[in-house]
């Protein structure tokens, strides 16, 4: 249990200065008579703040301020030999995206940046100042390019950054595409977001002895550290990279100046308890005869792991004790005495855990962790770089004026040349390999290609969080869904399998904070009464009553009115007077309050409440639909706020205003929620009634949405993604949630909504197999496009030799001399509209057969030879070409994509799925006739089996069917969010049935169907209605192999491996086991040793080595023995040959003794 | 049939009673017969009564949004009159054309061309007023509702005989889109692909026997008796507002959901109402999707069934199946 969830109903702002109004005795007991609806306020929330608000803003904040910040950190250069000479960065600035050719600049727009395979960058232009040549002469230069850096799509410095829909498709951009990715040499690539335990900030643990540990991760611009004090065998150590061996704490704290026990303990505190605990830890001190600070560092200084230049270790340890112990914390003018209150506190809470085990941290509350962003990520990419840049401009001046101090060279010369910023950024997004020397960061995978399967996979794609831990860990604590999660991150959206539980996705209306300028707030809590530290004496600092004020993992002091410093705060923030997103908690069992205004943080808006009444009234949420009011209006006027996870221990939420909580007194509600649905994520928020569903089906729909076929953007068909699958006639749900709504799911369908009757039918249905009707499929249900990019290259080598393209070759009559051309058109490429099948030709290109020509004659005809571009696709399948497009590469060659477009329509083993988990293949496909109907003339797309519902308990799949029959039966939409029955956002079973029966159905959704085979009634009533299906990417065209004969691999001659190279099946190794056990010698027999890679070989029968056939003499011979007497033929596979063969070039003499058959 | 095995006859005189006939509506009582018999008047329906619809599209020129095989397949699925398809040749066995469809016999060829003009309105290309047909015999059935309507023969029951006839939207092309194709269209079954089916719904339902004891429903109060009449999710039962007797207003609302019976037993009262399926009478509801007539696809489809009877009949006599038979056994 961690500290940080304390109790919910603390006691918070009782009675305190700004309530407003005192409620009277009867308006508390009055019931709450009309409820305000604030459904509107989500929408209003998205509008304002898009769905990847996170990602944007954290760029936003780099490139307008944490770019700055690094330069105005490395702002300066100078040469070695002459300090004069220097170069000083001014200003640095992100430029509008646009690209350099032949010395133009032209602006470029994301588009045109994914169809021609280029990087959307914008140039990071400096203002600098340098002098120049020997006399010093300075010169300004403004605007100098040092780099193009990707530039997020939708950020400040993007060209789509505030543009209507109109303006968007003028661009050919998506309105509904969120942005927050980078485009990178023609992909989109995203930055995941990194999850990592906070920086700065004491947690208690155990470590895997056992041992009860503090430990502190420092991260500040210039240092990063780790401090672990650790308790062992009840004296408490200090455990440093630095120091060879654990240091006792008090030497630690005698070496920081704090020379007297007396004040150890009484920093620490004075309860007896602590001092007892400490005990042993003092006597080792004291037996160890350290008694002064110098005695202190010198032992510690015996200890030291690395001694500095010239092997010196003396005063080591106090630059260690300095500069890595508890590195954040600030040692100004050698004054240690912050660092030491710090390690107090540290051990107090140490102590504090061994005596009470309800204080220890949990490493896995939200809490304790913090989100990296991409603008963070490419935030220290950008510094690393930075530096390297300028660290080579002064190398190159230095060696400059080493050897010659011939040619007056400036820094200005220097900066740009290796384009280190352009390419180590694009190198680093492109591949997702963060390799970082200065901050020793190496990770892998950091940024992905966004997936364009469906509209929803690249939305949760947007949303996804990576752990940075390994995934092999069996330890289930990190991946148990964490109470401190609620409306956070989705509980449902996880994958399954390794990551199960670690990758996770942040709910709807999460946010992640940025960076907030720490001085103004520092300076305000000071203004608010918080105690200075360096005013405190060690006895002071643990006075009952009075908190420690910890700020950003610092301590700043100590208030004696803790309840009345955080709700002075809390006003503050409420006025606006200081950023939305600082967090304000207190923390009870700690005695501290927690503000917090750093990065990475997870909050979530929340309507204030006072005393259990929203501070939301009618009237506001009227101005809000008129249009008056937006969402930033409710923050600044101090009726909505940001909750992040620690300050929400100091809230109590209520769900609605107007509905009883049993057992909580109104009075003791601090905050209401805006939407209970708001705690699922974006993809399991298409999941209709999910709340009625088993967990773990809500789980693998999440997976499964993102596999679904549909429409993925307005200019899907203008993309030129290699591989994108479409629906044909894409629908959207019968039964909506407001979350489909919201993401525009709706506009964006990846599914239809099938007839779907529940009944067993054929036999063709088990194992959750689905039966179609051929009609429904002949109308159009569940057919697909599937658009296949195949780009070819035309390659440049030199001298102005480069591949052609030639004309399909006609012989004198004017007929194809290749049956394969017939898909050309008249310049070579193939024509759109064709049909192109396997084996035709899509490109006729032809290379050049010498690349160095002699000078001045031109390449003739005979010079070239053909190397078209085949296209593999399924026999007897009509594909399409749809496209040729054709652009120059970033090195100036031509690149020809086509697109071929196949049209396919469900077949027998296409796997389909409903929005609930449950997924099937298509059994079989059964004519219209055959299938059963109603009198009503109703006849099913699909029937699925009913053993599907029993183990799966998907209650939510069958209250979409009857919201669907009654939604197409009344003509309107049915809803089924989350939680949503008590506010209207779901509709309720019971009011459905009235739908139903009102248009002449049965209350329960059951049918009574007349078999389509013979005629009479079926036994049963069916229940059927509509569901919505989704497609997914799995389909037998694309799966489907089998081979009699075919290639083989070059060097061992079996046959090859997989389905892209026509591959054999392997008869493994248990398959062989079975053909053992079974007996069926002889089929072995043929598969091992015939059927794959048989081979005749000579043998010695003298001297048992292999021999060889010499056809001319029609002998065989043995290179050993020199004749070819005692030679026998054998037959065995041609990798046992390899083998032998093998092992002889190892100095292993394999021989064959053979015995006469 | 006159030759039953074993002597026994079980020739039955089926009648038919013609409810209701509208040209794209029929309402008809089949008796005296049992479900065999009405569910192969049913499945002949669907799936053998010929039509005829777009097989073949050769497009010339498609700047649209949407791509040639949507364009073909959306074709395909437009109504086309077909009241000559019974008389019209299946391409396969058409001699004059060697089954490649381009023959007066066994096709009908359309053309379509369309292009938006500089106007900024987006031009909606429809199966009216875009499709034309070589043959006035043969053209899409919107279009022949609007000549007729042209003439004056306004079909008296169709209620939306006003409303609007935009016809069947193939697909809208922005300024400067075009859209020319060529289409042939062919005779087929239901049975090859659904877009020669000429039924748009062909259901049956056995005509229930309703029977109230009405001795027993007198004992129930008019609440009870109310609340009774709207167990049922239909319209069946109703109060006579003189007598407050329970009367049966419309048996073939009926849908056999057994809620009035349940009710009754849980209001104490099992045996209330007695219901039975009349398991010889059938009340069939054909609706078309206006290729041919409801009595067309009717009709059609006693001939064609007649016709794979007599090819049963036929195989009984030689036991050569044939190719009818052929078509028969496997479609």
């Amino acid at each position: 249990m961690p500290p940080a969830t304390s109790a919910p109903d603390a006691p918070v702002a009782e009675g305190d200065a700004e309530a407003p109004p005192v409620p009277t005795y009867r308006s508390l007991a009055a019931p709450v008579s009309n409820p305000v609806d604030k459904f509107a306020l989500l929408p209003a929330f998205l509008k304002v703040r898009g769905l990847v608000k996170e990602h944007i803003d954290s760029f936003n904040y780099f490139i307008t301020k944490g770019i700055k910040n690094i330069v105005r950190a490395n702002n300066r250069i100078e040469a070695r030999s002459d300090p004069g000479i220097y170069l000083e960065y001014k200003n640095i600035y992100i430029g509008e995206p646009s690209v350099q050719v032949d010395f133009r600049v032209e602006t470029i727009t994301p588009h045109f940046c994914r169809l021609t395979d280029r990087t959307y960058s914008a140039p990071v232009i400096v203002d600098v100042e340098y002098t120049v040549g020997k006399t010093h002469a300075k010169h300004r230069k403004p605007s100098f390019t040092i780099g193009y850096m990707p530039i997020m799509l939708r950020s400040y410095a993007c060209v789509l950054n505030g543009k209507d829909e109109a303006e968007l498709a003028r661009y050919g951009e998506c309105p509904l595409d969120p942005g927050g990715y980078f485009i990178v040499k023609g992909t989109e690539k995203v930055i995941l977001i990194q999850e990592q335990l906070s920086k700065n900030r004491i947690i208690i643990d155990t470590d895997n002895k056992g041992r009860v540990t503090a430990s502190v991760t420092s991260s500040t611009h210039e240092v990063k550290s780790k401090t672990v004090i650790c308790m062992d065998k009840e004296k408490i150590y200090l455990h440093l990279n630095q120091f060879t061996k654990p240091i006792p704490i008090i030497v630690v704290m005698k070496a920081m100046g704090i020379e007297t026990d007396q004040e150890v303990v009484q920093m620490v505190g004075r309860d007896p308890r602590y001092g007892d605990l400490l005990y042993l830890s003092i006597q080792e001190c004291a037996t160890e005869r350290i008694y002064t600070q110098q005695q202190a560092l010198q032992y510690m200084d015996d200890k030291v792991t690395y001694a500095g230049a010239g092997n010196i270790k003396d005063g080591r340890s106090k630059l260690i004790l300095r500069d890595v112990f508890v590195a954040h914390v600030p040692v100004n003018n050698g004054n240690f005495q912050p660092k030491c209150i710090y390690t107090a506190v540290m051990l107090r809470r140490m102590l504090d855990a061994i005596l009470n085990s309800d204080t220890f941290d949990d490493k896995d509350y939200v809490g304790n962790k913090r989100l990296e962003l991409s603008g963070q990520l490419v935030s220290l990419l950008f510094e690393d770089l930075f530096k390297t840049m300028n660290t080579y401009a002064v190398d190159r001046m230095n060696k400059n004026s080493d050897m010659a101090r011939s040619s007056p060279l400036d820094f200005s010369q220097l900066i740009m040349q290796q384009d280190v910023i352009t390419s180590g950024l694009e190198r680093a997004i492109s591949t997702g390999n963060w390799d970082i020397k200065r901050f020793k960061m190496h990770r892998k995978g950091v940024s992905q290609v966004l997936s364009r399967l469906s509209y929803m996979a690249s939305l949760g794609y947007m949303t996804r969080i990576t752990p940075q831990f390994e995934k092999t860990r069996k330890t289930s604590g990190p991946r148990a869904l964490q109470p401190s999660q609620w409306g956070m991150l989705c509980p449902c959206d996880t994958p399954e399998g390794e990551a199960c539980g670690l990758t996770k996705n942040l709910a709807l209306m999460t946010h992640v904070t940025t960076d907030q300028e720490e001085g103004p707030l520092r300076n305000l809590c000071f203004s608010l009464g918080v105690e200075d530290l360096s005013l405190l004496s060690g006895e002071e600092i643990h006075a009952p009553g009075s908190f420690l004020v910890m700020f950003n993992g610092l301590i700043l002091g100590k208030h004696r009115q803790p309840q009345r410093f955080a709700n002075n705060m809390r006003t503050f923030r409420r006025s606006g007077k200081i950023g939305e997103f600082v967090s304000v908690f207190v923390n009870e069992k700690q005695h501290c309050i927690h503000i917090a205004s750093d990065g990475g943080r997870v909050c979530r808006p929340l309507i204030i409440a006072d005393k259990g009444r929203s501070r939301v009234k009618e009237h506001h949420m009227k101005e809000l639909r008129d249009g008056i009011r937006s969402f930033d209006d409710f923050l600044r006027d101090g009726l909505i706020e940001y909750l992040d996870v620690n300050e929400e221990n100091n809230a109590l939420i209520a769900l609605y205003e107007h509905v009883d909580q049993d057992g909580v007194q109104r009075s003791s509600i601090t905050h209401i929620e805006i939407e209970p649905m708001t705690i699922l994520g974006v993809v399991a928020g298409l999941i209709p009634y999910p709340h009625h569903n088993q967990s773990p089906r809500n789980t693998y729909q999440c997976a499964m949405g993102k596999q679904a076929m549909g429409n993925i953007a307005y200019n899907q068909l203008f993309r030129a993604d290699s591989l994108l699958y479409l629906l044909v006639y894409a629908q959207r749900p019968l039964l909506t949630t407001k979350t489909i709504e919201l993401v525009g799911y709706d506009k964006l369908g990846a599914g239809q909504n099938a007839t779907v009757a529940v009944m067993s039918y054929s036999g063709y249905d088990i194992e959750d197999a689905i039966v179609m009707n051929k009609s429904s499929l002949d109308r159009g249900f569940g057919r697909c496009i599937a658009m296949k990019k195949y780009t070819v290259t035309s390659e440049k080598y030199g001298d102005g030799i480069s591949d052609r393209i030639a004309k399909p070759q006609r012989d004198r009559d004017g007929v194809l001399i290749k049956q394969n051309m017939r898909a050309l058109d008249e310049d070579g490429f193939v024509a759109p509209g064709q049909i192109i099948r396997n084996h035709d030709i899509y490109v006729n290109k032809q290379t050049p057969k010498v690349t160095n020509r002699t000078p001045g004659t031109a390449l003739t005809d005979r010079d070239y030879r053909d190397s078209p571009a085949v296209y593999k696709g399924v026999d007897g399948e009509t594909t399409v070409v749809d496209r040729v497009m054709l652009c120059s590469d970033t090195n100036d060659k031509l690149t020809i994509k086509c697109i071929i477009r196949h049209t396919r329509r469900p077949e027998v083993g296409d796997k389909f799925s409903s929005r609930h988990g449950q997924k099937g293949v298509c059994g079989t496909i059964v004519q219209q006739e055959d299938f059963p109907f109603s009198e009503k003339g109703i006849c099913p797309d699909l029937i699925m089996n009913p053993h599907g519902f029993p183990s799966r308990m998907t209650i939510g799949k069958m209250i979409e069917l009857l919201g669907g029959k009654a939604g197409v039966s009344c003509g309107r939409f049915h809803y089924g969010s989350i939680f949503g029955e008590p506010s209207g956002n779901a509709d309720k079973v019971e009011d459905i049935s009235h739908t139903l029966v009102k248009h002449g159905f049965s209350y329960s959704g059951k049918d009574f169907l007349y078999s389509g085979i013979l005629g009479h009634p079926l036994q049963a009533y069916v229940f059927m209605g509509p569901i919505y299906y989704q497609k997914l990417k799995h389909m037998v065209l694309d799966k489907m192999h089998a081979r009699a004969s075919g290639p083989r691999v070059l060097l061992t001659r079996q046959p090859t491996e997989g389905r892209s190279r026509d591959g054999g099946l392997r008869l493994g190794e248990m398959e062989r086991d079975c053909l053992i056990a079974y007996g069926a010698s002889m089929l072995i027999f043929e598969r091992l040793l015939l059927s794959s890679d048989p081979y005749q070989v000579q043998v010695c029968r003298k001297c048992g080595l292999l021999g060889y056939y010499n056809y001319k003499l029609k002998t065989s011979f043995c290179s050993m023995c020199k004749n070819g007497e005692n030679m026998a033929k054998m037959r065995m596979p041609y990798a046992c040959k390899l083998l032998f063969q093998e092992l002889q070039s190892m100095n292993v003499v394999p021989r064959l003794t053979l015995t006469e058959g | 049939m006159e030759r039953s095995a074993a002597g026994a006859s079980y020739q039955r005189f089926p009648r038919v009673r013609i409810r209701e006939l509208k040209d794209e509506y029929a309402k008809f009582e089949l008796k005296d017969t049992d479900a065999s018999m009405a569910n192969a008047l049913r499945r002949v329906m669907i799936a053998e009564v010929p039509t005829v619809a777009i097989d073949l599209v050769e497009i010339e020129s498609n700047s649209s949004v949407l791509n040639d095989e949507f364009l073909a397949h959306r074709l395909g699925l437009i109504p086309l009159t077909s009241s000559a398809a019974m008389s019209m040749r299946f391409s396969r066995d058409c001699d004059a054309c060697d089954g490649d469809g381009s023959c007066e016999y066994c096709s009908v060829e359309f053309h379509l061309a369309a292009r938006a003009t500089d106007s900024g309105q987006t031009l909606e290309v429809t199966s009216t007023k875009d499709l034309r047909s070589t043959d006035p015999k043969v053209c899409p059935v919107d279009q022949q509702r609007e000549y007729q309507q042209a003439l004056g023969n306004v079909d008296a029951y169709e209620p939306d005989a006003a409303g609007d006839h935009r016809g069947i939207l193939i697909v809208k092309l922005r300024r400067g889109q075009e859209l020319r194709l060529r289409a042939i269209a062919r005779k087929g079954i239901g049975k090859d692909h659904a877009k020669w089916s000429p039924a748009a719904t062909v259901t049956f339902m056995y005509e229930p026997d309703i029977r109230i004891n009405q001795e027993l429903m007198e004992t129930l109060t008019l609440e009870e008796k109310q609340s009774w009449v709207e167990s049922s999710p239909t319209k069946v039962f109703d109060i006579d507002p003189v007598t407050q007797q329970v009367t049966i207003v419309d048996p073939e609302a009926y849908t056999y959901d057994d809620e009035v019976i349940k009710k009754a037993e849980a209001m104490g009262k099992p045996g209330l109402v007695e219901i039975n399926a009349k398991e010889d009478s059938f009340v069939f509801t054909v609706e078309t999707t206006g290729a041919i007539t409801a009595y067309e696809l009717i009709m059609n489809a006693i001939t064609v069934l007649r016709q794979k009877l007599d090819a049963v009949r036929l195989q009984d006599d030689d036991g050569d199946l044939g190719e009818l038979g052929a078509h028969l056994i496997g479609g």
